[in-house]
């Protein structure tokens, strides 16, 4: 029943128009970013390379697929979350806002199998989403650009990555980058297990993604402490993927943190869910 | 009589040992070599960055064209290769002042200072440690405008006849590494990393093998892609 009921879910997001805006808005922010590079990328190159090219020369394909889908990737990782949050901060509230929830809930389903199928595909939306980024990203960048090493500019300096030392890298980064938006994906679903109306869980969610990472940059002691509890300071873990030596125990301690708030959020949705008076 | 022989014998010997030491066979060797490509391996040991050892193929052709051609992202020095011995190679630029001699790896070389006589000249000063048995340069120290004081090495195999190096080693000085702010913003960066970093010596080392000389190289193939 949950997995026919997931499915039923995965259905009613396709029917929705609102399911194709983020698809849509990726695929037209992704072309745009490798059309600018097309165009102008050897400015941005030089942004990074600035403080060296008094003393030094750098030579060979610096601009290849590999570069564009890491800064695509960089680009879009805060603002990918919005577009995801569109779809799954309505998928219960929406059911409340419509009335459609008390015919969900006369079905052979507990309430707790009602939130997780709804979890479920928000879960494959997400990862749908991720994939088709991965593959704009990298697949579409390495066949206009072609391949080579990664130029990356990390705290500590300038690192520069072997291309055959990359495949692996972006694999992980994107599973972390699933992980982070999946948080953000069960975030809002645990939003709207609280709301009445779609709108409410959608901006609650982007508001807490802004201030999160606003408290995250800001350069003060007081919040040392605090942001590595915020989920929004380890959204940016895939990145320390393409440092070197690889940082294995801070990707999984991120990782763990990650986990952690989908599991800790589908549960504060559940409970709540259960609780919820829908006849009211 | 025998004063003037005597007198005569120490001039003809000062003369010729003088010769051994004068920068013109070294530039005479340069400029025997019209074009050339080569393989480079090329291992940076710079601050703020790290890359991995990187292969490339090298092309020159006098006087000043200069290409780098490489699968992989390669870092050079931008003062020493090319525009050097285009500086060497046209004595009206400078003028020579011959200096001290001095034990360079078990080599007995005489630094020769050049100073430029165009007042805007990029490069300030070169300091040219010449060999004293054969018209080879050891070492290179240039002070230009842009770049600080670079200290180029040089070791020779067979491409020696040339004047061709088959080892080069560049010390530059590296200067203090600006984090841009969006890259700070990084959960692992720290302030410290962030605030220490001044300037620094760094170093490549660039072997050359397999050279090519005088093959004939199109001038279309220097133009950018």
């Amino acid at each position: 029943m949950l997995w026919k009921n997931t499915q039923n879910e995965l259905i009613k997001i396709t029917s929705k128009i609102r399911s194709y805006i983020g698809i849509g808005a990726l695929t037209v922010l992704i072309l745009l970013v490798i059309f600018a590079m097309q165009a102008d990328g050897k400015t941005y190159i030089g942004f990074v390379t600035s403080t060296f090219e008094q003393t030094l020369t750098f030579n060979g394909n610096i601009l290849n697929g590999n570069l564009i889908a890491f800064i695509i990737m960089q680009m879009l990782i805060v603002h990918v979350p919005l577009l995801i949050v569109l779809v799954t901060g309505d998928l219960l509230s929406g059911e409340l806002a419509s009335g459609t929830i008390r015919m969900l809930a006369t079905k052979p389903i507990s309430r707790t199998g009602i939130v997780l199928s709804k979890w479920f595909a928000a879960t494959i939306y997400t990862l749908i989403m991720t994939l088709w980024m991965g593959f704009l990203s990298l697949f579409v960048a390495h066949w206009i650009f072609g391949t080579g090493d990664l130029m990356v500019l990390n705290p500590d300096g300038l690192l520069i990555l072997p291309s055959d030392d990359l495949l692996w890298r972006f694999g992980i980064s994107m599973v972390l980058a699933f992980l982070a938006l999946w948080t953000v994906a069960t975030l809002s679903l645990a939003f709207s297990a609280f709301a009445k109306n779609s709108v409410g869980p959608i901006v609650i969610t982007m508001a807490v993604i802004i201030l999160f990472t606003i408290i995250g940059t800001l350069d003060v002691t007081v919040f040392d402490d605090l942001k590595f509890y915020l989920f929004t300071t380890h959204m940016a873990t895939w990145r320390i993927v393409f440092e070197d030596p690889f940082p294995t125990e801070d990707i999984l301690i991120s990782a763990l943190v990650l986990l952690g708030h989908v599991v800790g959020l589908l549960l504060l949705a559940i409970y709540r869910f259960n609780r919820k008076d829908i006849n009211a | 009589m025998k004063i003037v022989s005597l007198v005569f014998l120490l001039l003809m010997f000062h003369l010729v040992n003088a010769q051994t030491v004068t920068l013109q066979g070294a530039i005479d060797r340069i400029n025997t070599v019209k074009d050339y490509k080569a393989d480079v391996q090329v291992k940076a040991a710079i601050p703020f960055i790290k890359i991995p050892i990187t292969k490339a193929k090298v092309y020159f052709k006098a006087k000043n064209k200069f290409k780098v051609v490489s699968d992989n992202i390669v870092i050079l020095p931008k003062q020493g290769m090319s525009d050097l011995n285009e500086f060497l190679v046209n004595p009206k630029r400078y003028t020579q002042v011959p200096g001290e001699y001095k034990m360079l790896n078990g080599l007995k070389t005489q630094l020769i200072t050049l100073l430029p006589s165009d007042e805007n000249s990029e490069i300030i000063l070169a300091k040219v440690y010449l060999s004293a048995k054969e018209p080879l340069i050891y070492r290179t120290v240039l002070t230009t405008k842009s770049s600080g004081t670079v200290t180029i090495d040089y070791e020779y195999a067979e491409s020696k006849a040339f004047g061709l190096p088959s080892k080069m080693t560049f010390y530059i000085d590296v200067r203090k590494f600006k984090m841009p702010k969006s890259v700070a913003a990084n959960i692992r960066s720290t302030e410290k990393q962030r605030k220490t970093e001044e300037n620094q010596k760094g170093s490549i080392v660039i072997y050359f093998s397999n050279y090519q000389v005088n093959k004939g190289i199109s001038d279309s193939f220097f133009k950018e892609d």
